[in-house]
């Protein structure tokens, strides 16, 4: 059903300050020639944030990323995600992914929170029929009552953090992918919402988390990546990867 | 050649995720107007009253009468609000979504077809306006009529084009939007809006060279019961052709790679 193969795919961020972005730059660059060289240098940086990255992920995969800020994780993920095209290699991703990297995405804070509901669903790619279907589901979960047919801009943050919460795992992905485990609401619903994401884990069939926390990646999880400077380290179990990884950060 | 199918595929694909960008058009007219008591009813209103502002003022300086100038002029204003208002918002295409395009993979073009449906939208709303200012002035309508659904596909076929290529290079560039507003500022005055093309000579370059002057001619003169030009018609259809081909290929090359530049 679900499979994904990366044969040695680089992801390189060109990052623009404003005067890359700007037109007088390309133009003067393209017209002067040569001579600007170091000047453009200083304006575009490319970064290479992943780095001929090969693994292939089947079936039953549950699969934790660790490594430092800044070590291409996140971008590994939206190469997953099929948002980022690789600049070079090849990423292969089979099956319907979901990823809860953001959750608030596409939501319309002057639209009730029953339109929401309807507009993230069509997103996560339901027909209308369907998207209405999995209303009950939220608004038994997110305890929001009378609240669903307000605004949603009336609502406390944690509220807000609710229905993106419940909208989100409401329907069921191949793939899952996870930018650490995310925590929400009161200490009640906290609990509430770490069950839904378990069972959510479990019917991916594939599932990716990246987290900081050895304790998650270990109890998640039952293969590890290590990243590092956006090469992958290391492909293994959670115990040897997570040891290997300590030992060279004490290092 | 691989370039353009893989255009190709991406618009395709943007129009089988219609669901979305229907969803999200809808979204964005409603959201515009949702604290409003008269709502949407505002776009028809607004529209209405620059008509007959302007129409009183140009009708006394050209010298014509209302009867004969309100309706060239109140059709020229509504197509040209389609025409301009779509081009510039073509402009922020991706850069408007970007929080779903970092999150999930949809074709491109899905975000160019949520532009021009919105403004579709806004379009039928202001179309009212016609039918009422017909009656009112006597303006003949006749079976010519029909010819303005070819006429608003061809524009719309145009426009699509146009919008893709800009939306791309304004992810890129910032300056393109900045630019592009103050060309299409231009180009209204030199295009036959609130001018009528028979005020110049048939052969002058602003009504050849200037395409936005056959766009209108293929909507505007049906509505007005004339027949427009062949003319303008093989202006647009060679810009179709030559339009796609270009951008087809230049979205195989570029817009999977706009993800990186938002």
């Amino acid at each position: 059903m679900a499979h994904i193969v990366l044969d040695k795919a680089s992801v390189e961020l060109a990052v623009y300050n404003s005067r890359g972005r700007a037109l007088k730059s390309e133009i003067l660059r393209r017209t002067v020639g040569g001579g600007l060289q170091n000047d453009r240098d200083r304006s575009i940086q490319v970064v290479k944030a992943l780095n001929e990255v090969s693994f292939e992920a089947r079936d039953g995969d549950r699969i934790g990323l660790i490594g430092g800020n800044g070590a291409g994780k996140t971008t590994l993920l939206r190469v997953l995600s099929r948002v980022y095209p690789p600049t070079s290699g090849r990423a292969t991703v089979e099956g319907r992914v979901s990823s809860l990297i953001d959750l608030s995405m596409g939501m319309d804070t002057d639209a009730t929170g029953y339109d929401n509901i309807e507009m993230r669903g069509i997103m996560l790619g339901l027909d209308r029929k369907q998207a209405q279907a999995i209303i009950p589901d939220i608004e038994e979960f997110s305890e929001l009552g009378e609240f669903l047919s307000l605004p949603i801009r009336t609502y406390s943050s944690g509220m807000m953090l609710r229905l993106a919460f419940a909208v989100s795992t409401a329907v069921h992905p191949d793939i899952l992918i996870l930018d650490e485990i995310i925590g929400v609401g009161d200490a009640a619903f906290a609990e509430k919402a770490e069950k839904r994401l378990h069972s959510m884990i479990e019917k991916a069939s594939i599932m990716f988390l990246a987290s900081h926390d050895n304790n998650t990646i270990r109890r998640f999880c039952t293969r590890t990546l290590w990243m590092k400077s956006g090469r992958l380290v290391m492909d293994g179990t959670p115990d040897e990867v997570l040891s290997a990884y300590g030992e060279d950060i004490s290092r | 050649m691989g370039l353009v199918a893989r255009g190709a595929a991406d618009v395709v694909g943007g129009f089988g995720a219609w669901r979305m960008w229907w969803m999200l058009a809808k979204n964005d007219v409603v959201r515009r107007y949702r604290r409003s008591r008269l709502g949407q009813l505002w776009l028809t209103l607004s529209m209405a009253v620059m008509i007959f502002g302007l129409g009183a003022v140009y009708s006394s300086l050209f010298g014509t009468s209302m009867a004969d100038y309100l309706p060239h002029l109140g059709t020229g204003l509504v197509l040209w609000g389609l025409i301009s208002s779509t081009i510039i918002e073509s402009c922020s295409g991706f850069t408007e979504n970007e929080s779903i395009i970092r999150q999930i993979a949809l074709p491109r073009f899905t975000y160019l077809l949520r532009t021009i449906s919105r403004n579709l939208f806004v379009f039928a709303h202001n179309l009212i306006i016609l039918p009422i200012l017909y009656i009112v002035t006597g303006s003949p309508v006749n079976w010519h009529i029909l010819l303005f659904i070819p006429g608003l596909l061809l524009v719309l076929a145009n426009l699509a084009w146009v919008g893709y290529l800009l939306a791309i290079l304004s992810a890129r560039f910032r300056d393109i939007p900045q630019i592009v507003a103050s060309i299409v500022q231009v180009a209204f005055f030199i295009s036959p809006v609130v001018f009528k093309p028979s005020q110049l000579r048939v052969d002058h370059p602003v009504l050849i060279l200037n395409p936005f002057a056959s766009m209108l001619e293929v909507m505007r003169e049906p509505l007005l019961g004339n027949l427009p030009s062949m003319t303008a018609y093989l202006i647009l259809l060679g810009l179709l052709a030559f339009g796609w081909l270009f951008t087809l290929a230049f979205a195989g090359k570029y817009s999977q790679r706009v993800v990186y530049w938002l």
